[in-house]
């Protein structure tokens, strides 16, 4: 087969899988170089130590001993569980129009999971212990046990089962093309036929396995809150409201970054009618509802502390309203009230702005690391039950690029799957 | 047949989860004061129960994977 | 079996820190760690101001956040009271540092140097010293204590890992007191045995009030306070160590 031979065979393949473009590369060698960035700032740090970040211990060195690694870890499990909650109550409530970006969502909480564990593992001063401490010593009484095994370990395995079991069908279509992938969608479709009694025991499976998800998805985030929420020497951390508050939060940042992903894979691969506007109506509305929900737990959280409650409790809410945390506090707000006010207008008019959508998916995750932020830190150099007086967090070079990276490997690994397997599901017609 | 080795793998993760977790790993204290509530009572007992996690979906696995009896 | 615990009189100490020097000699610590910590305070408005000060070691206490959270078991609490951190199994994750109400824990953010007091190799320094063991060489920091035979004493020190103070677990074991009780010129510091009715602390406890520091946290610490008054929302800290690696 000549080289123009091989092109033409992937010219075939739905959702431009195999056609490598110009675009494309030059995308993936940027985004190698800010993983290969990200690697050596971690390298820098693996052989200094974490003095090369902005952390320090809390109390007389007045720091922050958990920073930007830990916040990111957060953030990045929260999207993932609103990834493959997405998924799951596409199956469950036979949401046909948004099963365009069904796949798009199970792969987004893959890879954030993996980031999500790298980011931890970034922020261990002893990694390679942790590697096998964690398996062989692991306490069921630490919430690091739930976010280790459920969170981390289990999650990544019930979404890979779950995306691997869902692409089925499409790779037993793929696999019907002459192309280089074929042993690939071969052993992905796994005898897979379709007949009658195989589709009926393939929505069976992925029901059954959607309804697993949910509560898996409730209890891994939930332990993630527990992390925070149950540390009784830190004011702003103990508190009731603030594991729903996590889950409804990592809901908002979730089904915000799968919209601005709709909305670039839609425009690259041209995919106006199957990513039309329905899809992204149900993404906004979504999106609407999670973002007013939330804003609510601010306005409770923000009423709450400053009404009445323990000396901590009240000068933490003045850090926030107008203390040093001040201007990341009212960012965060602003860039969820905007957002909910461009959602409820297009939802009111019916007129939903795909631009628009992606400025507010864009501004929500802004919001929710910046709220992920104010969880993490102020409580650290600012709350202190003895009176060791005001610390600082400043995050260094090491910190900013080892974030980057993630972004950056996380944006690579998406851009890699993209052109090896479909991106949405393969329509009947497409095969020849 | 398929049916039985599914429910096996979902119920027998399910009950290796709650095994390791209540009767392999390090116990719960109320409050933890002793050595024995930082030292799990079998080693790599996490491990136990992130596989019993993994058999509960690897019963999903099998249960589309494998043909039914009397199938080709 | 012993249960060990610490009482610190305020109406003694003069915030002279020699307890804050014994515990760093003692325990090698790394520079800006402070297992032992004294806080100078000082309330009111000039001019009727008062200046006191609060020795903070860790509290070791019985219903330890720290052992709770620690994910990996390297943080326990042993049957004699004291709360150990086994720097051998230690994963850095620091939860324990954020679980203290009390800022006892030290992360090692690099990896320390030995030898940052004092040159014991110094000859001019020889009539001092008197061949004596420098710190960084004690072997019993190094040792495995308890039957669940860990390493908990001064020793790690590993970059990291945390830390924090131990109550001189090397000494205890050893029948001695610890290094900051050794060292306090007037005796603010006592160190002993609640279970022996005889004890220091034991008189101490039954013959005068006392409290202990952030009690409404329900963490039951071993360290307790004679005289003064715990540290309210109008106490300043003054004069605290300007450290931070």
């Amino acid at each position: 087969m000549t080289a123009r031979g091989e092109a033409s065979r992937f010219e075939t393949l739905p959702y431009g899988v195999g056609r490598l473009t110009g675009g494309w590369a030059l995308l993936v060698v940027a985004l190698l170089a800010l993983v290969g960035w990200g690697a050596y700032a971690y390298s820098c740090q693996f052989v200094e130590g974490k003095v090369v970040t902005g952390m320090r211990n809390i109390g007389t060195m007045g720091g922050a001993t958990w920073g930007l690694y830990i916040a990111f870890n957060v953030y990045f499990a929260g999207v993932a569980c609103a990834g493959i909650t997405v998924a799951a109550l596409i199956r469950l409530l036979n949401l046909n129009a948004l099963r365009a970006v069904a796949r798009m969502a199970e792969l987004l909480t893959v890879i954030t999971l993996i980031l999500g564990a790298f980011s931890v593992l970034a922020d261990l001063g002893q990694p390679l212990r942790a590697l096998i401490n964690l398996p062989l010593y692991a306490r069921p009484q630490s919430p690091f046990f739930g976010t280790f095994t459920l969170a981390i370990a289990g999650f990544l395995f019930d979404s890979l089962v779950y995306l691997y079991l869902a692409g089925r069908r499409d790779a037993y279509l793929m696999a019907r093309y002459d192309t280089p992938l074929r042993p690939l969608y071969r052993a992905w479709a796994a005898g897979y036929r379709d007949t009658p009694a195989e589709r009926e025991r393939h929505r069976k499976t992925t029901f059954w396995l959607a309804i697993a998800i949910i509560p898996l998805f409730i209890t891994a985030h939930s332990t993630l809150g527990l992390v925070f929420g149950l540390q009784v020497g830190r004011p702003g951390w103990y508190s009731a409201l603030q594991t729903p508050a996590f889950v409804v939060l990592a809901g908002v940042s979730g089904v915000g970054l799968l919209l601005v992903i709709a909305a670039i894979l839609r425009g690259y691969l041209r995919e106006e009618q199957r990513l039309g506007t329905g899809v992204f109506r149900w993404l906004g509305a979504f999106l609407l509802v999670l973002t007013l929900a939330y804003l609510y737990f601010v306005v409770v959280k923000v009423l709450t502390g400053f009404y009445a409650g323990h000396h901590h409790e009240q000068q933490l809410t003045q850090l926030l309203l107008w203390g040093a945390y001040a201007p990341v506090f009212w960012g965060s707000v602003l860039l969820l009230a905007l957002p909910a006010g461009l959602l409820l207008l297009q939802a009111i008019t019916g007129r939903w702005n795909i631009p628009a959508l992606v400025a507010c998916g864009v501004m929500v995750n802004l919001a929710a690391i910046g709220k992920r932020y104010l969880i993490v830190v102020p409580s650290q150099t600012h709350m202190s039950l003895l009176p060791y007086g005001p610390g600082f967090y400043a995050p260094t070079w090491v910190e900013y690029s080892i974030i980057v990276g993630l972004f950056a490997l996380g944006a690579l690994l998406y851009a890699l799957f993209v052109k090896v397997f479909p991106i949405m599901d393969v329509p009947e017609e497409g095969v020849r | 047949m398929r049916t039985g080795l599914m429910l096996l793998l979902v119920l027998g993760g399910f009950a290796l989860q709650g095994v390791s977790y209540f009767f392999l790993a390090a116990p719960w204290g109320f409050p933890p004061s002793g050595v024995e509530h930082s030292n799990p009572r079998v080693p790599f007992a996490a491990a136990f129960f992130i596989l019993g996690v993994g058999l509960v979906f690897l019963g999903a696995v099998v249960y589309e994977l494998l043909p039914e009896r009397g199938e080709g | 079996m012993a249960k060990y615990a610490m009482v610190i009189d305020l109406e003694r100490c003069v915030g002279c820190r020699a307890c804050m020097e014994a515990c760093k000699v003692e325990n090698d610590t790394p520079q800006a760690v402070f297992w032992m910590y004294v806080f100078r305070f000082e309330e009111g408005r000039y001019p009727n101001t008062r200046v006191w000060f609060l020795p903070r070691p860790c509290m070791h206490c019985d219903n330890a956040p720290c052992v709770k959270v620690c994910p990996v078991g390297a943080r326990y609490k042993r049957p004699d009271g004291l709360v150990a951190t086994d720097w051998e199994r230690c994963i850095g994750c620091r939860y324990c540092e954020v679980a203290c109400p009390y800022g006892v824990n030290y992360f090692n953010w690099k990896a320390p140097e030995k030898n940052y007091y004092l040159d014991w190799k110094d000859r001019d320094l020889g009539p001092v010293t008197h061949g004596a063991t420098p710190p960084y060489k004690n072997p019993d920091l190094e040792k495995p204590y308890g039957p669940e035979r860990r390493r908990i004493a001064g020793g790690g020190h590993l970059k990291g890992v945390i830390e924090k103070c131990t109550f001189c677990v090397h000494r205890v074991e050893k029948g001695q007191t610890t290094a900051c009780a050794q060292a306090c010129p007037v005796f603010a510091i006592q160190f002993g045995d609640l279970e022996d009715p005889n004890s220091t602390v034991s008189r101490l406890l039954k013959k005068r009030p006392h409290f202990r520091l952030l009690e409404e946290a329900g963490t039951q610490p071993r360290v307790f306070y004679l005289g003064g008054h715990p540290p309210g929302g109008e106490v300043r800290q003054i004069e605290g160590v300007k450290a931070r690696v």
